[in-house]
């Protein structure tokens, strides 16, 4: 499973930050959170951005000691933190900014789908976040696009 | 410091000398002031005396955040802007809602403190611990959306947040706003008037770093029952959808709706600028400040007509009432665009709305004839002469210079009559808040400290009588006069709860309308719980009240230096002789004098002076204000 983004409903709050910072790191740190709110403020379009699990991860594949591995559980690519030698080669691999060095550390970090139970989903109060199995929510996105047909039904009463 | 939740330390920057000092949160300091409200009053009784003119350098500009700002609690975005006002010579503080207060804490500091006045224009700049002051020439004379967007380019980052003035506050008008990231504004008592008179043009802020927290388990816990908490209220999903203009209608009905500059409570032409009206014509898209579940601000579009194109964000009942109704414009598409030339501008809407509503009854009442207006026409309803008086409110041209001062200079200076339609208390212009249909509204427009206001008290529970909210709040032995608008019954009680309440809520850092008073869900023992678990600090539900009533006194007594007394917690005429008939088929006005005794009795301050008595004084921890004021308190 992954964490779906349904950016049209995001209001650009950065709950989701505040709580995936607060569960990583024990403080309110926006800059460590594995997501982020993208933000286009006068036009007031927010895309929420995080690792999509990918299935060939460019992250797993060029990792030169073997640290990140998928969790058969979750799905999640998890990077094994003794392992990492803080190369940055997954950072530079990724395309879209799914992982990020913390210089802090000395170690790359991303999101781990909190073990099967993500904070930001279980957090955002508009359903901009979503976690759930890839047939449902392929199922819900048609049936939002066909809600409109489903109205015009009902009124010619057909 | 030994307390989380803060950082620890603040900017004071005087723009005199250019010279920039780091420095440590006192501990004593926020055990008696908790933060942003609070902090910044003790600064101004401490270093701003009676005397010193609000336009000139003397006076202090302070950006203060709370314990609570950028943390997990529901909507703590929320900052305070503290000063002497320029408007009424008082008191004066502002509060914006964004983004502005968490970028200060992550960039490291609690608060900016600005001090002196600048040789020349410039802007700060504070990123990740560090602040620079920089020419600003090239952004003088620049509206709030242009400054913005030259700033974001000047340092290559479209993450910046800024706070910065409009040509209003350049030229001084006294209810200038400083906008925070454009529409969001630290809107009233002309704080926008102090940062131009220190030729401060913006404050521009980035940071990448923490707030820590003291007791995460326990902090966590208070912080997720609040948000679902706040998710789960009845009235969620009607602020939720529909934000503040949601009450257009519910306030119309009750005859709390000001038209026509309080001449009359409803507007019959209300439907055209309901908040369904603006939903079904203009809605766009929700959108919401730092860590908020709420999401009242919109953004909204005109599709066609002669403001085709359009587009405003943080457009809110104030304006709709201050542009509509009181000024009998039916046109939302026309109080959009005063909504976003007060924003480019930088004009508080609220007081410039108010302004206008009063120089076009001037002119109803030929106290202020045509010539005054230069080749304008000012009858009701004339947009296009509304958007030119903005303009020249900004630019103080004309009659513009006369209204940029308020309407309570204003009327003195017009003489005839004038006053009685200055719709106005201490100085301030009261908002579209009738103190007639709902009777605690016209005690907390007196009682205020910063003037007329309904975000003080700000009386939530009996505005249209919410009975299971009082019931929560205060219990069964108030109903059911609590939950009554028209009823002055315990309504002295309802206020000063409310505005202690709102002291510590401004204070702390969190958002007065998502959570606290609007879905009245958040009171008291959460905040407690919150500010202890937050901070480590060892305060209780008793500890907070003590600091709210602490900070609200500090106030009233910086204000009885300035020769605030009982006579000034007064109301406008027409809230006390003129009837309002929407209200009731009888007509109703405010009944004060029901509810200042109730009030200074509770508040433990003398009901003959209105000042604070030595015993309330000395159990607040205020002694040395008994000092300060002396001969003028009683026992």
């Amino acid at each position: 499973m992954r964490i779906q983004l349904n950016p049209e409903k995001c209001t650009g709050c950065q709950i989701c930050e505040s709580f995936c910072s607060f569960k990583k790191e024990r403080m309110v740190w926006p800059a460590k959170s594995r997501i982020s709110v993208l933000k286009w403020e006068q036009e007031g379009v927010f895309i929420p951005f995080v690792c999509q699990q990918c299935e060939r991860a460019a992250c797993y594949e060029v990792c030169p000691v073997g640290a990140i591995a998928r969790n058969e559980k979750t799905g999640a690519m998890e990077i094994d933190a003794s392992r990492c030698l803080g190369c940055k080669m997954c950072v530079t691999a990724c395309p879209f900014g799914g992982v990020a060095f913390d210089p802090d550390q000395g170690r790359a970090i991303k999101c781990d789908l909190c073990g099967g139970d993500p904070e930001c989903v279980k957090m955002c109060p508009t359903g901009a976040l979503t976690f759930d199995r890839e047939e449902k929510s392929a199922l819900a996105r048609k049936r939002q696009g066909a809600e409109k047909l489903a109205k015009y039904i009902e009124a010619i009463g057909r | 410091m030994r307390y989380q939740g803060y950082i620890g330390r603040y900017l004071e920057v005087d723009l005199t000398t250019g010279n920039i000092e780091t420095k440590p949160l006192d501990e004593a300091l926020v055990e008696g002031y908790l933060g942003g409200n609070g902090i910044g009053t003790r600064f101004l009784w401490d270093r701003v005396p009676e005397g010193v003119d609000p336009l000139s350098p003397e006076n202090l500009l302070i950006f203060a955040t709370g314990p609570l700002n950028g943390t997990l609690m529901p909507n703590s975005g929320r900052m305070e802007l503290i000063f002497k006002s320029p408007l009424t010579g008082i008191y004066g503080d502002s509060n914006t809602g964004g983004f502005l207060g968490p970028e200060l804490k992550f960039a490291g500091f609690d608060l900016v403190i600005f001090k002196g006045r600048s040789p020349h224009p410039v802007y700060l700049w504070i990123e990740d611990g560090r602040a620079e002051l920089r020419d600003a020439g090239h952004l003088w004379g620049k509206d709030t959306f242009e400054t913005e967007e030259l700033l974001q380019k000047e340092l290559r980052d479209p993450g910046i947040k800024v706070a910065g003035i409009g040509p209003a506050g350049e030229n001084l008008v006294r209810y200038a706003s400083v906008q925070a990231t454009t529409t969001r504004s630290f809107g009233r008592s002309g704080g926008g008037a102090v940062m131009g008179s220190k030729n401060l043009k913006a404050m521009a802020v980035r940071g990448f770093g923490p707030v820590r927290i003291a007791d995460p388990e326990r902090f966590y816990a208070v912080a997720t029952r609040s948000h679902f908490g706040v998710r789960g209220n009845d009235i969620y999903p009607a602020v939720s959808r529909y934000g503040t203009p949601g009450i257009v209608a519910i306030m119309n009905r009750i005859g709390r709706f000001p038209t026509k500059n309080f001449q009359l409570g409803g507007y019959d032409e209300v439907e055209k600028i309901s908040a369904e009206t603006l939903r079904e014509k203009h809605f766009v898209r929700d959108i919401a400040c730092f860590g908020c579940p709420v999401g009242c601000d919109k953004i909204y579009r005109v599709d066609d007509g002669p403001h085709a194109g359009l587009t405003v964000r943080s457009f809110e009942y104030e304006s709709i009432g201050g542009f509509g109704a009181s000024l009998l414009n039916p046109r939302l598409d026309a109080i959009m665009k005063a909504n976003d030339l007060c924003d480019r501008l930088g004009l508080d809407v609220i007081s410039a709305g108010r302004s206008i509503s009063f120089a076009m009854e001037l002119y109803q009442r030929d106290i202020l004839k045509k010539e005054a207006f230069d080749g304008l026409d000012p009858a009701w309803g004339n947009m296009e002469a509304v958007f030119e008086l903005l303009r020249r409110i900004a630019y103080k041209e004309g009659i513009g210079a006369l209204l940029a001062e308020g309407t309570r200079r204003a009327a003195a200076e017009i003489g005839h009559g004038a006053d009685h339609y200055a719709m106005e208390v201490k100085g301030q212009e009261i908002a579209a808040q009738d103190g007639r249909a709902q009777q605690s509204m016209g005690l907390a427009h007196a009682t205020s400290n910063r003037g007329a206001d309904h975000l003080k008290g700000f009386p939530t529970i009996d505005e249209t009588g919410y009975p299971a909210e009082a019931r929560r709040r205060y219990g069964e032995k108030y109903l059911p006069d609590m939950a009554d608008p028209r009823s002055t019954k315990h309504k002295g009680f309802l206020i000063k709860d409310g505005e202690d309440f709102a002291a510590v809520v401004d204070s702390v850092g969190t958002c007065k309308s998502g959570g606290n008073f609007v879905l009245a869900q958040i009171y008291w023992p959460d905040v407690a719980e919150a500010v202890r678990y937050a901070t480590g600090m060892d305060v209780d539900e008793d500890g907070l009240k003590r600091i709210g009533e602490r900070v609200y006194n500090l106030q009233r007594a910086y204000n009885a230096l300035h020769g605030i007394t009982r006579k000034d917690d007064r109301l406008p005429r027409r809230f006390m002789e003129e009837p309002n008939y929407q209200s009731t088929p009888e007509g109703s006005v405010c009944r004060l004098e029901e509810m200042l005794p109730e009030y200074y009795s509770l508040r433990g301050w003398d009901a003959e002076n209105g000042l604070p008595t030595k015993s309330r004084l000395r159990r607040l921890g205020l002694d040395d204000v008994i000092e300060r004021l002396g001969p003028k308190l009683k026992a």
